[in-house]
């Protein structure tokens, strides 16, 4: 079992692994030469199924295994994200999978070159990183390059390898068609206004009686209608607040990717909610609703630091599946990030 | 929104900031009165009956003020030379709403605190539906179209901002009033009244704030025809007094200690104190109120332009600020003047038990008053 890759985007993946690190601290990684998944399926709330092409991320990777040359591994994401975190400088990074007294370990080696040349209280050492793969973080100087050091620092997260049999029963949940499809407006700003909101029925929960603050989960109501408006809104004792997007754009269906093709989309739920609601958002028809938990949405959000279109997927008081399209550079949507979000009952 | 009745208000205003930074001065309480009236909305909040604070919202702050009295016919508009609002007539809907609701709602395009961390939107948007200057437009926020509609009585409250293509709408629950009385004030009986720069009172509490004092005591006199004003504290760690000299005598005694809040000693002194009208002017006026309720008005006095600080007869004391916001793009030139009122109940004067504490304050202060002495701004009265 082999897995070795150079990373082309450092900071791409930082961002994924902290987006994905706020909602769950283990992530199961399943590694191909073709794809690499993340998935996050948590004991409550938002499950994550990520797909991210090879490109994405890394910029080499060599896959090697028993079982149809694919890893499936158990990721601290915390320990990976923080690895990342001091990889932002470097100038290369690789890891691979290895083993430190016979338990499997992620390596990170980070390569960083800075210029300053007072520092030299470390012996010279020319030696390259792959004779200290079982050794402690440690610091190099490599005098090679003039004035330029080199510092390598190697990172190893505890990893769990996961048998195929064990990941065999989890397949991302099974949903119907949506009623409600919709382009989201920038997430940063979806999330500073629904924190907002959340805080603001936090603070009256609070300042109510101890009979309310049981229920101290924030219940956040998202809406949208085919006539390109979302809303969010909340509701408290004192008050009860709620935005709305319009000019949000729904996107076509694919016939190809829809069954029974353009018979399909003509039996699609969405068709039907066409027919119902304004373009203005002032009609109480036509809007698919999910209620989620204020706290949770706002760590999904999260994932807007990474850009990219958002499509979300609203099956009327069932769930709501957002897709996550990672900006690339040949301009296909080739990385998604799927968020399974299910809607409390009413 | 019925047609067959008009709503009991409806106001537009295009710039949400002018309402959040006035009603951000009053922002102590978590419930506060609002009362409507024909000239414009005002906003209440009070602390244990011993303080209130209100921000009136003068209908001039907005683009369109429609107000329907809901029932019977509407009172005339009361002739009020001081801008203080008179009490509530019977036709003015009065109610109570959750005031940090309000306030949220106001910054809901987070308006206010551009500086504070990094703006959100204006990172690059991967959006094309909005670029980099939609982005920062809805950032700058200085021109949130707010629009409030009271419909009929005991209807929720509902504030709508608009902002580029987000509509955020709050329906503030009305609940019933809780008072009607307000701390009452003998505007016809004044002992006191002082108009200064609101930023110089600011100074001068934040000055004494610092030995965390429980007490703050105003002192006025007249001294030789010059009128002295001090602002004395006193809690377990000490004491601390800050004095306003208007037109101090140029003495050989004026130190350089003399701060911002004493007048420079150039020729002629610039008045420190606008207006200082003494009823009795042969005797000292002297008045104790809460620290910690005065410090309530930081805000406002921060903010305010200049403060008028009046006591009654009674020892009531009533702040007036005069805040000038910024035009916001409706009006034609210039800010516009906006008051927020503020009245504390004096703490009961324990004079016979402390005579001889009460003595020594008295006699400090006109030893400082006649300009005998150095005239510190901060003075220990240990």
């Amino acid at each position: 079992m082999r897995f070795k890759a150079s990373i082309q985007n450092i900071s791409t993946f930082t961002k994924l692994t902290a987006s994905l690190n706020s909602l769950g601290p283990l992530a199961w990684v399943k590694l191909s030469e073709e794809q690499v998944c993340f998935t996050i399926i948590p004991e409550q709330g938002t499950q994550v199924w990520a797909v991210l092409s090879i490109d994405a991320i890394f910029a080499t990777i060599s896959v090697q295994s028993a079982a149809n040359n694919v890893i499936n591994l158990e990721v601290p994401l915390t320990s990976l994200n923080r690895a990342l975190k001091s990889a932002l400088n470097a100038t290369s990074a690789h890891i691979r999978l290895t083993k430190n007294d016979k338990l499997p370990i992620l390596a990170l080696t980070i390569v960083t070159t800075t210029a300053s040349n007072t520092y030299s209280a470390f012996p010279a050492a020319h030696t390259g990183p792959a004779s200290h793969e079982d050794g402690f973080d440690a610091s190099f100087d490599n005098d090679i390059g003039g004035g330029n050091r080199e510092t390598i620092v190697t990172h190893e997260i505890p990893v769990r390898v996961l048998a195929p049999d064990t990941v065999a029963h989890l397949h991302e949940p099974a949903c119907r068609e949506p009623d409600v499809h919709i382009l989201l407006p920038p997430l940063m700003q979806l999330k500073s206004i629904s924190d907002r909101f959340t805080k603001l029925a936090l603070a009256d929960t609070k300042s109510s009686t101890a009979a309310t603050a049981t229920t101290s989960r924030t219940r956040l109501e998202v809406a949208a209608n085919m006539h390109g408006c979302l809303k969010i809104s909340i509701r408290s004792d004192a008050m009860s607040i709620s935005s709305i997007w319009t000019d949000l754009n729904n996107p076509e269906l694919d016939p190809g990717h829809v069954a029974g093709g353009e018979h399909g989309i003509a039996e699609h739920p969405s068709t039907r909610m066409k027919q119902l609601g304004t373009a203005d958002g002032r009609s109480d028809q036509g809007w698919a609703v999910v209620s989620i938990d204020g706290r949770d949405w706002g760590k999904v959000m999260s994932v807007g630091r990474l850009g990219g279109r958002v499509i979300a997927c609203f099956c009327h008081e069932h769930a709501l599946i957002l897709y996550v399209y990672l900006p690339n550079d040949n301009g296909d949507d080739e990385s998604v990030l799927t968020y399974f979000i299910s809607s409390y009952s009413a | 929104m019925e047609d067959e009745e008009p709503p009991v208000l409806t106001a537009v205003s295009s710039s949400a900031r002018q309402l959040y930074l006035l009603l951000r001065c009053i922002a102590f309480s978590n419930k506060a009165h609002v009362q409507i009236s024909d000239l414009g909305l005002k906003l209440a909040v009070d602390e244990a009956s011993a303080m209130e604070a209100s921000a009136f919202l003068d209908k001039s702050l907005f683009t369109t003020y429609t107000f329907n009295a809901p029932a019977q016919s509407q009172n005339p508009p009361h002739p009020d030379s001081d801008d203080d609002l008179d009490p509530p007539s019977a036709t003015t809907p009065t109610f109570q709403i959750s005031l940090p609701a309000l306030l949220e709602t106001l910054q809901i395009f987070g308006l206010t605190d551009p500086s504070t961390s990094k703006p959100p939107w204006a990172r690059d948007a991967p959006y094309p539906t909005s670029t980099t200057f939609t982005g920062n437009n809805i950032l700058g926020g200085m021109n949130n179209l707010c629009r409030i509609i009271y419909d009929i009585p005991g209807a929720p409250l509902s504030v709508t901002l608009t902002e580029a293509s987000i509509r955020t709408q709050c329906d503030l629950t009305t609940y019933e009033a809780e008072y009607t009385d307000e701390i009452p004030f003998d505007r016809q009986a004044l002992a006191l009244k002082v108009i200064m720069r609101g930023s110089w009172l600011h100074d001068a509490v934040q000055e004494l704030s610092s030995t965390t004092p429980e007490k703050l005591t105003m002192y006025a006199k007249t001294v030789r025809g010059k009128p002295f004003f001090a602002l004395s504290s006193s809690g377990t760690l000490g004491s601390a007094r800050v004095e306003f000299n208007n037109q101090p005598r140029p003495s050989a005694y004026r130190t350089p200690a003399s701060t911002n809040l004493a007048d420079p000693p150039a020729q002629p002194p610039t008045n420190l104190l606008e207006t200082f009208q003494l009823s009795d002017p042969d005797t000292v006026l002297r008045s104790s109120y809460k620290f910690s309720l005065i410090q309530r008005a930081a805000r406002a006095m921060s903010v305010a332009t200049k403060v008028s600080i009046r006591a009654d007869t009674q020892g009531v004391l009533s702040l007036q600020f005069m805040i000038e916001v910024e035009g916001g793009g409706s009006s034609g030139g210039g800010g516009k003047i906006s008051f927020v009122d503020f009245r504390f109940v004096p703490l009961v004067e324990e004079d016979d038990d402390e005579d001889e504490a009460g003595d020594d304050v008295d006699e400090t202060i006109m030893r400082h008053g006649s300009g005998s002495d150095e005239a510190s701004e901060d003075d220990d009265m240990l």
